[in-house]
């Protein structure tokens, strides 16, 4: 018995022209379809307009922006003694190169098989903005010649560095290439040093430090330390072992149900008794301990619910193939809970670098704190607006920088498809 | 001639879930070298709870399981000792979706049993060609489908050179069309002399391939014979009754 044939099936064919829209009708579409549409847009843009028009005005006419001019150093790095600034100058030298090294090397070498998330134009607009900040602000903010000179001399190393192991970080070998996450820490370490002193460069001590430097040595700090007390504490949560799940909790009901403001005084009177002799000699170091401990308290929660997003069958996969539950944890649970959690963590992250200003009510110079001290000098009084919105852009800067790293992280641990 | 050594024995296994419920009472079976038993039975008869006790997944309260000389017990040098020679295949796959396949197949060997990298994704790479996909070595398990993934998670069983393999309805999760190429691996293994232990719906593979079916029903074992006296002449009601649904 033979079949009978059966009709041919039909070969793929490309989609019709009118999927394909023109600018025109996707405007015509998107912001008049309907004459309601029509009216909300009209009445938008208009706002928008009288907004953007107001601002320019201010801007660039009324405002007077040599309260900020005058102040650089101020809000760079708060009261730190001129004669020690070279080092500061170097560890953003530093930071400059293995910047511009780490992002030569990223693109030198996309992931097997992901091909897909990188995006070439994306380098070119962050080169080209870089560029132009880099030239113009130490022009806007009229600093003397040399450090102009210097800016621009950071800048160019890192791009040039950004170009070269762009261009032949191939040629890097790959057992070299596993320890170059490293130089992160190392930088971290050695800027520390380079800040507080210590090992034969003179102390500065933390009351002298300020601005934008405390700033993120602040946040930087308490990001570092309260990651590892978050995925310990979230392990902790959801330990069989009762005396450990319940001093988890109890850390992490304790610190959410206290406002950040109250810790942070609390830490000032009692946190001395609690660390071990030594271990909170100063008030900034008090303060940074309260926030490391107030961040991994919110981050065992963003890292809880990244394991129990992760199947049982993980699991029981990992110890069916002889997996202890270490072993399980390191190579397949926490993993896949870390990239979960990584979103809500940023986020965490940069709600820490904004509560960071409430360091300024406690006393400390931060930026808000430094900003404080500026607005209060009768030379510069009634320049609140400039000194704000200053404040505004830098800590938008600083969250808009977390934010695309962790979009790129999370592209690039991303699975190409997740399992279904 | 003498009789293959043992290498499942267990005896009077009882078994109480924490809400009260009794999920294995008093269970007995023996599996000799390079045999293949297939446990068939009703969903919520206790037949995926058997097989995962054997690499103490599930643990039990009262009776003896025996895995190649090795007593269960809660020791976890024990239970660590088992699970290396036990593999597992899951209904689920339950493949580690950040690693890509070859990754999959060489963690456990280089993490637990310490072996060179080189020379474990050298076996790796062989093993994937006997299940037939040593060209997706370098995808990810999202990107393969089901059936691919399966034999993807036979392979990376393979890959601890275990000495039993425990399959826990590993087609029933598969698209109709995918089925065949699963069990075909699963019909290699058994010819190379695996010793198997499959919970599954497929009457043909138990038919060709067991050595012995066991039907459960209610946490018991109700009838263990060799597949063409269970599939032609079961011995009792409940068997016929199973069999009548399924077929």
């Amino acid at each position: 018995m033979t079949t009978s044939s059966s009709p041919p099936l039909l070969p793929p064919r490309p989609a019709p022209p009118s999927a394909r829209r023109s600018w025109r009708g996707a405007l015509r579409q998107e912001l008049f379809a309907t004459p309601l549409d029509g009216v909300i847009s009209v009445l938008l843009l208009a706002a928008l307009l009288a907004a953007g028009v107001g601002f320019w005005h201010w801007a660039f006419r009324q405002a007077q922006w040599a309260v900020i001019q005058a102040n650089t150093t101020l809000f760079a790095v708060g009261r730190y003694p001129l004669l020690q600034q070279w080092r500061l100058w170097l560890l953003v030298t530093l930071a400059g190169a293995t910047i511009g090294a780490s992002w030569g090397l990223l693109r030198s070498h996309p992931r097997a098989d992901r091909s897909g998330t990188l995006w070439p134009i994306n380098d070119l607009v962050a080169i080209a903005v870089l560029a132009f900040v880099a030239a113009w602000l130490p022009v806007a903010l009229k600093l003397p010649v040399p450090l102009q000179l210097r800016w621009w001399a950071i800048t160019a190393l890192l791009l040039v560095l950004r170009g070269v192991s762009g261009q032949w970080g191939q040629l890097v070998p790959r057992r070299l290439l596993r320890f170059l996450p490293l130089l992160w820490p190392a930088l971290y370490l050695f800027g520390m040093v380079l800040i507080a002193g210590g090992l034969g460069v003179p102390r500065v001590p933390p009351s002298e430090w300020g601005g934008l430097l405390l700033t993120l040595l602040m946040a930087s700090f308490a990001i570092l330390l309260s990651f590892p007390i978050g995925i310990v504490v979230a392990l902790g949560r959801r330990s069989t072992l009762p005396l450990l799940r319940w001093s988890s909790v109890l850390y992490i009901e304790f610190i959410r149900g206290a406002p950040l403001i109250t810790l942070l005084f609390l830490g000032q009177n009692i946190l001395g008794y609690m660390l071990p002799g030594g271990w909170a000699p100063d008030r900034v170091w008090r303060a940074a301990w309260v926030l490391t401990f107030f961040c991994g308290a919110y981050l065992a929660e963003a890292v809880r619910a990244g394991l129990a997003a992760v199947p049982v069958g993980q699991l029981e996969a990992a110890r069916s193939l002889g997996l202890s539950v270490p072993q399980a944890l390191r190579h397949v649970v926490l993993p896949q809970a870390l990239r979960i959690a990584l979103p809500a963590t940023v986020g965490q992250f940069i709600s820490l670098l904004q509560d960071t200003t409430l360091l300024s009510l406690i006393g400390l110079l931060d930026l808000l704190g430094t900003a404080r001290t500026v607005m209060a000098n009768p030379e510069f009084l009634g320049k609140n607006a400039e000194v704000y919105l200053t404040l505004a852009v830098l800590f938008w800067c600083c969250c808009a920088a977390l934010g695309l790293g962790s979009r790129a992280l999370e592209r690039r641990l991303d699975p190409s498809h997740s399992p279904t | 001639m003498t009789a293959s050594p043992l290498m499942i024995e267990a005896r009077g296994v009882q078994k109480w879930y924490p809400n009260g419920f009794h999920a294995l009472r008093g269970v007995d079976l023996s599996v000799s070298r390079g045999e293949v038993v297939v446990i068939m039975g009703p969903s919520g008869s206790g037949k995926s709870t058997f097989i995962r006790t054997f690499n103490a997944l599930e643990d039990f309260q009262e009776g003896t399981i025996t895995i190649d000389g090795i007593a269960l017990s809660n020791d976890l040098r024990n239970i660590d000792a088992i699970r290396c020679d036990t593999g597992m295949v899951f209904q689920q796959f339950n493949l580690f979706p950040h690693l890509t396949v070859l990754e999959n197949l060489t963690l456990a060997p280089v993490a637990v049993r310490k072996r060179r990298r080189a020379e474990v994704e050298a076996q790796a790479l062989g093993l994937l060609e006997r299940v037939g996909i040593a060209e997706q070595a370098g995808k990810y398990p999202g990107q393969l489908s089901g059936g691919q993934q399966q034999r993807v998670a036979i392979a990376r069983s393979l890959c601890m050179e275990p000495r039993i393999l425990l399959f826990d309805e590993p087609t029933s999760a598969l698209d109709p069309e995918m089925v065949g190429e699963v069990l075909e691996v699963m019909r290699a293994l058994a010819a190379d002399g695996m010793t198997m232990v499959v919970v599954t719906h497929e009457m043909g593979f138990a038919r060709e391939v067991a050595h012995r079916v066991v039907l459960m029903s209610e946490g018991q074992i109700v009838e263990e014979a060799a597949p063409t006296t269970f599939f032609t002449n079961p011995q009792h009601e409940r068997s016929r009754q199973f069999l009548a649904q399924i077929l």
